[in-house]
């Protein structure tokens, strides 16, 4: 796994990947993928399965580091494992199938990784609910606001592709978007709460 | 009256920092006095913030996968140069059809099945292996130990250790007393009977009295000791031929009973003389059978209660014809004794005499027991039975 490629400690990792370095972030999943994988695989699940867990997992990890509210009590391989095992014991859950122990090779250690988890998954139903609403919005908003948010593009690219005569014009169209989008987003948001 | 569009420009402006001084001091005053306009700002914030992080969110699952896909690809590259490293020579390089990696869903699932449980299959099969390999050898040893003895069939050697505790016992007492106590003898750890065959030095005993002995000791009534070697063994008729090898040995002398070549009848009245315990003991009874366990006609089937300790020791008729060694007994029948016949023991001692030249075996032939009573008979006989002490 090496391939002359840096190897880094856990606090260069940390370091790194705050940083936006993704030839850090490659390394550190490659570095634990087979842990988890093992893990899954031992515990009833697919292949599919142990890559969809373990990229949730790493991405829990990395919104953590770049928000910057990461605070390790442990090894990143503890906290990656005991975040996933989290993830793959509700994924069983939800299965039904599930009606024993989980079959641990690694020490669980209390390591934080719950509390950063329902954060994370509260976060995943606002990016649902979000996702939704840019669904319902409807063109040409939906492009332009993907465009602008999602893609990073700059307001002149919009204007061109959108064929708008300038730029003020092209603002003008986003913040007409938004406010439709406050709409949808707040009204399911607040469904959903309630 | 602004639309809400309008505070959001406003808005934007003011988080890009693009807001001229007066303006900014102007909306923060305001933000400051109207809630309505503060939930407002709150409220595009949550919605910017929410679609840049769900943006980002996006692009870290598009590096992900690109990671994850980059993996799959080392993988399959590396699955496939294993499994295909030689190209099908029937194909030119440009035409050959890309064989794709072909794995049925059966060998998929015995191969995620062999994954997962690999660890598990191993430690199972090397916990059979042993099992298997300590089985086996431990047949084979106990095998080893039982030899000769089979079902039902006890010899009669007498394991020394365990009357070692009365002994003791009374060697304490002997020094209670006040008598010089005698130096404590290594007792060997097994016994049995011996009698001699030549005047020479030569004795018969059974062989599983002297099975795996280091060394052996032939000790006599008058507690002589002799260092003897067994020179032949039979394991078949549980024979075993001995010679003493002491300097100091002068000879038996005259043995007084003979060797019978022939076979006896049914109902004869014998009598053997053994060392069960630290005396000589006598015993007697009839011939009951001519054959001995399991048919084997190699034995008599004797009615002597015998011993441990008894194995080895010589059966001898009414007329002191020697006619057996006592070898073993049934254990599931009433006193049914076996002893090897005599004719078996001759045929092996001139065998032996017919091989080795040099070596004669100069065997008695008047027989002076023959009309005299049986406790004549046996005080000629006592000087010739000996214990022999196995050493392992």
């Amino acid at each position: 796994m090496g391939k002359g490629q840096p190897s880094y400690t856990d606090e260069e990792f940390v370091a790194a990947i705050r940083r936006g370095d993704d030839r850090a972030l490659a390394q550190l999943y490659r570095l634990h993928f087979p842990m988890i994988s093992h893990y899954v695989l031992q515990n009833s699940g697919t292949d599919d399965e142990a890559k969809d867990v373990y990229q949730e997992g790493v991405m829990v990890f990395y919104e953590k580091v770049r928000d910057g509210s990461l605070e390790l009590s442990c090894q990143i391989k503890t906290y990656l494992y005991a975040v996933c095992r989290r993830l793959w014991l509700k994924r069983l859950t939800e299965k039904t199938r599930f009606g024993g122990r989980l079959d641990d090779h690694e020490p669980y250690l209390e390591t934080g990784a719950e509390a950063d988890l329902e954060l994370a998954e509260e976060r995943d139903r606002r990016f649902a609910t979000m996702a939704e609403a840019l669904e319902r919005i409807g063109e040409p908003c939906r492009s332009l606001l993907e465009g602008f948010y999602l893609l990073d593009k700059s307001m002149q690219q919009l204007t061109a592709e959108f064929g708008y005569t300038n730029a003020d014009n092209a603002k003008n169209q986003k913040y007409k978007c938004l406010v439709r989008l406050k709409k949808l987003f707040f009204n399911q948001y607040q469904e959903f709460e309630t | 009256m602004k639309t809400e569009a309008d505070y959001y420009a406003l808005f934007d402006a003011y988080r890009s920092g693009e807001l001229a001084a007066p303006q900014r001091t102007d909306l923060e005053r305001r933000l400051a006095a109207d809630p309505d306009l503060a939930r407002r700002l709150s409220d595009y914030e949550t919605l910017t913030g929410t679609l840049t992080a769900y943006g980002q969110r996006l692009a870290l699952r598009r590096k992900l996968n690109a990671i994850q896909a980059d993996m799959d690809a080392e993988q399959a590259v590396r699955l496939s140069t294993e499994e295909r490293p030689v190209p099908n020579p029937f194909f030119s390089a440009g035409e050959a059809p890309r064989p794709a990696l072909r794995i049925s869903r059966t060998e998929e699932k015995l191969r995620q099945f062999w994954g997962s449980h690999r660890a598990t299959m191993m430690v199972a099969a090397s916990v059979a292996v042993m099992a298997v390999f300590a089985t086996l050898l431990g047949m084979e040893w106990w095998k080893a130990r039982q030899q000769p003895s089979v079902y039902g069939y006890a010899t009669l050697r007498r394991e020394v250790d365990r009357i070692k505790r009365t002994q003791r016992v009374m060697n304490k007492a002997i020094n209670q007393i006040g008598t010089p106590a005698t130096p404590a003898v290594n007792q060997g750890k097994f016994s049995g009977t011996g009698f001699a065959l030549t005047a020479d030095g030569y004795l018969v005993t059974s062989y599983h009295v002297i099975q795996g002995a280091d060394s052996l000791l032939i000790e006599s009534r008058d507690r002589q000791r002799f260092r003897a070697e067994p020179v032949f063994t039979d394991v078949a008729h549980d024979l075993a031929i001995l010679h003493i090898k002491d300097k100091s040995f002068k000879g038996f002398g005259r043995l007084p009973y003979s060797f019978k070549r022939g076979q006896s009848e049914l109902g004869e009245r014998v009598y053997t003389l053994g060392y069960p315990r630290e005396d000589l003991v006598f015993n007697d009874g009839s011939l009951s059978a001519r054959s001995g366990f399991e048919g084997d006609t190699g034995f008599y089937q004797i009615s002597i209660p015998v011993n441990p300790g008894n194995s080895g020791g010589p059966l001898l008729d009414d007329r002191g014809n020697l006619i057996g060694i006592i070898s073993g007994r049934q254990m599931d029948v009433q006193s049914a004794a076996f002893a090897t016949k005599s004719s078996y023991l001759m045929r092996l001692v001139d065998s032996l005499s017919a091989a080795r030249t040099g070596q004669a075996y100069n065997l008695p032939r008047a027989n002076q027991l023959a009309g005299t009573s049986r406790p004549q008979q046996i005080r000629k006989l006592r000087d010739y039975v000996f214990v022999v002490k196995v050493y392992e």
